[in-house]
């Protein structure tokens, strides 16, 4: 004991503190990756493994990030026993605060909201673990909802189209990542990206270049698993409908959209956006998926599993190793099923940064999943339409 | 409470509202206002309103039953907040005020009668009669019921025939307040037509911007430039668009009695419609270095937030509005971990009043419903400064400060471009007379005829 007492004092307090630390993320990374190959493989991700895995990373969270502390000391109700006692972070607090564990020469990659020019945007640091971490969270969940691949053996390679510009060019988007490590998992050599990046960082698209370019594949019937997000497809979908074309993409074809405008494009009722993309593409309405996800998460949702039939109203869901809870922005209390209210996630996978947080979106819930109701009113206190117009 | 069939309002839901009927509306208003409006006088008008507000006043008015028994579930307002907003209203519809009204906007009480000459027009010889518009279409907002009724009365000094259009599910009181009117004078209420669809129904609003000689709105700054760009050439529009108020307290209110006095005064103004109107405060400034602290009075205004909140409860707060509280609350906690600059007092369990200190002078935009902000400022230059973005754009402004410093504020203010000033308590309830947004609301809806000696 006293030989231990010594090499503490010797190696001084912070570094001993700091590379403990440092190996318990790592350590519940490396856990994470394990329910993450056990869920790919068809497995669960029990409550109580779950509970456990989540009350130590936040612990470990805790001691990384001082903002992330105050906040948690805060709601004054430490000892945790359970996940749910974790406050989810507003997102917000990316905007404003550096919410990462890891130190500024730990920074190799950052994610970015996407935003309109003037707005503060949400900042999620990477580093070549939380990118790895990140990518292998996006496959098998992606693979069983969009590629259709009920668990178990790898999904055969298929053509990806994004509307989105490449990862080169947007490097700070998490979507595109996302994007792009699908493609490279499964994706055929002439898969690409189709948009653009404008000087100012706005995304578009060469419309006029992607009719073409799907025109053809559909004349070469090879079916197409076609991405992108609903302000990328909009203005296509107009376009498509001023020169009244069709383009009858191949059987098998299907789409992922994720939602968002933030006033890039015309904002489109979910169901009307679906009814243009199966109209003016020939796609079914069961091959067309929506995404949620968000630069401040590593885990992403769907509404279903493309062509597999419906039992209910399409519900979002997030793999096992996320629990969503539906607050009462009123009391703070759980909401009952199907009451709405603020939806929070709480994302294992969110190892270096924070895995417990409240977004801005209005949901409900039930024992299948969540659907999105809207969005509260911006939380951020500036930059509202008053002063924008001034 | 079981309406007659009066209005377009009262017509059951599934009888569905059509151009048709909105032009015959306008036909048998105009027809009306000839036979039994056009040549009252402007006593027997006054006569009308003032007894009309009195009976407002009257627990047993069957109006004013209905109205506050029906109106938390219509309304969103509770029953003690609506009643302190319906009776400092009617308080103020006397003949007494209506009287001063005319005589401010227009120079003499008879000017709506006949020409007539006021002091300096006499000496100059010249002899003047107003008219109010035929038909004066009223478009007004959702947010509080108040707006919609004073638009009725200044209608009815004026002598018009009046359609007044309500934004959906915000008709409620505008609706009794008509058939109170209906109920008190038949005549006068076959003048008045009230209806309510949701905004955006363009083919019926420009319906009534043709046939109307003269068009107020109350609304977002986007439903007014939609409807400027749809005016025809020749209808007077008079706009009232968003506008913000704050508060400030000089340093001397801030002796303890005082400061707590004056938080008091100032919970009042956050309570009063639960801050939903244009009148109500944002931000309340409050000077450095008086015995009392802007932090220290930050916690006084939040006690009295919550001391408020048992005798004049907030209505429910809708879905997105209590989202936006508790993402601001969130967002704010955090801050106030991380910086001693920021503080936050909160109602627990609900989100019924929330007070956000912030030693950051730049003005904020509250999410409202009980939502404050306190700010340390050096001085009233300093406050101004962080409202500069807003410039243009604020209504009101409520002062707690002594009488020696209240001359030379109200002055700054004035030249700032701030349209009103009145003691931090009253933010709320303006006099009769108080000019709109810094325009005379009863002298913008006439014409002038003079006659030159």
């Amino acid at each position: 004991m006293a030989n231990a007492a010594f090499t503490l004092r010797k190696t001084g307090p912070f570094s001993h503190r700091f590379l403990v630390r440092k190996a318990d993320l790592a350590v519940i990374a490396d856990e994470v990756h394990g329910v993450i190959q056990k869920v790919a493989a068809g497995g669960p991700c029990p409550e109580e493994e779950f509970n456990a895995l989540a009350l130590r990373l936040a612990e470990a969270q805790l001691s990384h990030n001082p903002h992330l502390a105050t906040f948690w000391k805060s709601a004054h109700n430490k000892p945790w026993n359970n996940w749910r006692e974790i406050p989810p972070l507003p997102l917000e607090a990316f905007k404003h605060y550096e919410m990462t564990c890891l130190s500024p020469q730990a920074r190799t990659n950052v994610f970015y909201s996407s935003g309109t020019t003037g707005q503060s945007r949400s900042r999620h640091w990477h580093c070549p673990d939380s990118l790895q971490l990140y990518r292998a969270a996006v496959k098998p969940w992606f693979a069983h909802h969009v590629l259709g691949n009920s668990v178990g053996p790898a999904p055969s390679a298929r053509l990806f189209v994004s509307l989105t510009p490449p990862p080169d060019a947007a490097p700070h988007s998490s979507l595109v990542d996302m994007l792009d490590t699908v493609m490279k998992e499964w994706g055929l050599p002439e898969s690409c990206f189709l948009g653009e990046v404008k000087q100012k960082g706005d995304w578009t698209l060469d419309l006029s270049k992607a009719t073409g370019f799907l025109a053809g594949l559909a004349h070469a019937g090879q079916p197409v698993v076609l991405m992108g997000t609903a302000f990328n497809f909009v203005p296509w979908l107009d376009s498509l409908q001023e020169r009244q074309m069709f383009i009858a993409l191949p059987p098998g074809s299907r789409i992922m959209e994720t939602g968002g405008y933030k006033g890039r494009s015309r904002a489109v009722p979910q169901t009307e956006l679906h009814a243009a993309l199966h109209q003016r593409l020939a796609v079914p309405y069961d091959g067309i998926i929506r995404e949620y996800g968000m630069c401040e998460l590593s885990s992403q949702a769907y509404d279903r599993i493309a062509f597999a039939p419906l039992t209910a109203p399409a519900r979002f869901r997030f793999p096992p190793w996320v629990r969503v809870r539906i607050l009462s922005p009123e009391t703070g209390l759980d909401c009952p099923a199907g009451m709405p209210g603020l939806l929070c996630v709480y994302d294992l996978a969110n190892v270096w940064s924070v895995m417990a947080l409240q977004t801005a979106d209005l949901a409900a819930h039930d024992e299948t999943g969540f659907e999105l109701l809207g969005r509260a009113a911006p939380a951020e206190p500036r930059g509202c339409s008053l002063m924008v117009t001034e | 409470m079981n309406l007659p069939n009066y209005f377009l309002v009262d017509l059951p839901p599934a009888a569905s509202l059509s151009a048709e009927l909105i032009r015959e509306a306008c036909q048998t208003l105009r027809k009306n206002r000839q036979t039994y409006l056009f040549h009252r006088d402007t006593a027997g008008m006054i006569r009308i309103l003032a007894e009309l507000g009195a009976s407002w006043l009257d627990d047993q008015y069957p109006f004013r039953q209905a109205a506050l028994e029906e109106g938390p579930e219509t309304t969103g307002f509770s029953g003690p907040v609506l009643r302190q907003g319906l009776d400092a209203f009617f308080r103020q519809l006397t003949e007494t005020n209506l009287r001063a009204l005319v005589e401010q906007d227009l120079g003499h009480f008879e000017r709506l009668d006949r020409l007539v000459s006021s002091e300096p027009e006499r000496r100059n010889g010249i002899q003047a009669v107003a008219t109010g518009p035929e038909l004066l279409f009223h478009i007004t907002a959702g947010n509080l019921p108040i707006p919609a009724l004073m638009s009725m009365v200044l209608g009815l000094l004026t002598r018009s025939s009046q359609f007044v259009k309500c934004a959906t599910g915000a008709a409620f009181i505008p609706r009794l307040f008509a058939h109170s009117l209906y109920e008190l004078d038949p005549k006068l209420g076959a003048c008045l037509e009230i209806a309510q669809w949701r905004g955006g129904a363009s083919d019926w609003e420009n319906l009534l911007l043709a046939e109307a000689d003269c068009v107020t709105a109350t609304g977002s700054d986007e439903t007014i430039q939609a409807l400027r760009r749809q005016m025809p050439p020749g209808t007077r529009f008079l706009a009232y668009g968003h506008r913000i108020s704050f508060g400030f307290v000089c340093r001397e209110e801030l002796t303890p009695p005082g400061a707590k006095a004056w938080a008091a005064k100032a919970a009042h103004d956050i309570a009063a419609w639960d801050q939903l109107g244009c009148l109500s405060p944002h931000v309340i400034y409050v000077e450095r270095e008086g015995r009392v602290s802007p932090e220290q009075w930050a916690e006084m205004l939040a006690a009295e937030l919550a001391r408020l909140e048992k005798t004049l409860p907030r209505g429910p707060a809708p879905l997105e509005a209590a989202a936006a509280i508790a993402s601001r609350r969130a967002f704010y906690s955090l801050r106030a971990g991380a910086s001693p600059d920021t503080r936050s007092w909160q109602s627990e369990g609900s989100t019924a009043w929330t007070v956000i200190y912030e030693a950051d002078p730049r003005f904020q935009l509250s999410c409202l419903h009980r939502f404050i902000y306190v700010k340390g400022v050096e001085h009233l230059e300093e406050a101004l400064q962080g409202v500069d973005a807003l410039r243009g754009k604020v209504s009101t402004v409520g002062l707690a400060a002594g009488a020696h410093r209240l001359p030379e504020l109200a002055q700054r203010l004035a030249m700032w471009g701030v349209n009103r000033v009145c003691p931090l308590g009253q933010m709320q309830q303006p006099p009769l007379t108080w000019r709109h947004d810094g325009r005379p609301a009863l002298g913008d809806l006439v014409g002038w005829t003079q006659l030159e000696l």
